[in-house]
């Protein structure tokens, strides 16, 4: 069954589409919550000003990552010449599911940094003396939410780079299956990346507010945060290994 | 657009419906995000009128990297419908 290039060039646009549309949904809640928190806590401690400030904008800085890995997977669709014919339909089932697995994988890591990024914002304003624990408590927690964010992005690129073209005179059937678990493959990162990524980044929040409110047991503090990180993390591993298996296995 | 194919005409259907797509969920999360903002920061100047000139440039300082995804959003939005 063959397709003209015009199909596949359908599958990459809507893909870029979803892609920074979804995308940009929670990095736009997650940076929000940050600036109040932000803006707040300059009410509470004027003379904090400064601190706050730059705890602001490197927390929205790091909210922002995934909305930036969504930007980039939409610019390659449209403009990375991925549209040729000899593609197939497994290319444009590949498109299109590398825009849905960075969409829906950016939005639990940017809520769950934009969380972390608030409460570190309140800690800090609250105690401005221990700002610096606290906001490189929140640059970690950050960190880890957003590692599902890059798991989204590595399943994106292996969909964009490495999906074979369809081979020539095949069943429609086995046409049909590969295409769809390439679709599922994107939608399997998407989806299961969104829990861990909000999960890690309330872990992380409190973990913030807490360094804040007992300086002296920071260590403790943040080997809990680390533990419970590693713990919310699994899923998201369990879709990695999910997503590789639809599309290599299948 | 007079002499197009039905295959052409879906192509461009489909990246005008992306563009929509694109622009109108991320117009979402920026809208939420910087309400949020402004909200806190009525809030905090209400409760110490003294600073609202600082309050004031925190919310529009943060306000402005929540914009950052509404106007990738736009970019993606208008390379779709444009140059497409």
């Amino acid at each position: 069954m063959e397709l003209s290039v015009e199909y596949i060039r359908i599958a990459a646009y809507l893909g870029a589409g979803i892609s920074v549309g979804l995308g940009a949904i929670t990095t736009g809640i997650g940076s929000g919550i940050i600036a109040g928190e932000g803006a707040y806590g300059v009410m509470k401690q004027p003379q904090a000003n400064d601190q706050l400030f730059r705890t602001m904008l490197i927390g929205q800085a790091a909210a922002q990552t995934a909305g930036i890995f969504a930007l980039v997977i939409s610019m390659l669709l449209i403009y990375g010449g991925f549209d040729i014919a000899e593609g197939g339909w497994y290319r444009a089932a590949a498109l299109l599911s590398a825009g849905l697995a960075m969409g829906i994988g950016a939005l639990g890591p940017s809520l769950g940094a934009g969380y972390s990024g608030g409460e570190a914002c309140k800690s800090v304003a609250r105690m401005p003396k221990h700002g610096n624990a606290i906001m490189g408590n929140m640059l970690i927690g950050q960190a880890l939410s957003q590692t599902s964010a890059i798991f989204a992005l590595v399943v994106s690129l292996l969909l964009l780079y490495s999906v074979p073209n369809q081979p020539a005179g095949l069943a429609i059937g086995k046409i049909l299956l590969k295409s769809i678990s390439l679709i599922g493959a994107g939608m399997v990162i998407g989806i299961g990346t969104i829990g861990p990524g909000a999960g890690i980044g309330y872990v992380a929040g409190k973990a913030n507010d807490m360094i804040g409110r007992f300086p002296k047991e920071r260590s403790m503090i943040m080997r809990t945060m680390f533990l419970g990180a590693a713990v919310s993390e699994s899923t998201a591993i369990y879709s990695l290994v999910v997503a590789f298996l639809l599309i290599f296995a299948v | 657009m007079d002499n197009i194919t039905l295959a052409q005409g879906i192509v461009k259907a489909a990246a005008l419906l992306g563009a929509g797509m694109c622009m109108g969920m991320g117009a979402l999360g920026p809208g939420i995000g910087e309400g949020f903002v402004a909200g806190k920061a009525c809030e905090g100047i209400a409760r110490s009128p003294e600073n609202a000139s600082l309050i004031t440039r925190t919310m529009l300082v943060g306000q402005a990297v929540s914009e950052s995804t509404g106007i990738y959003s736009l970019v993606i939005a208008l390379l779709l419908i444009f140059s497409t």
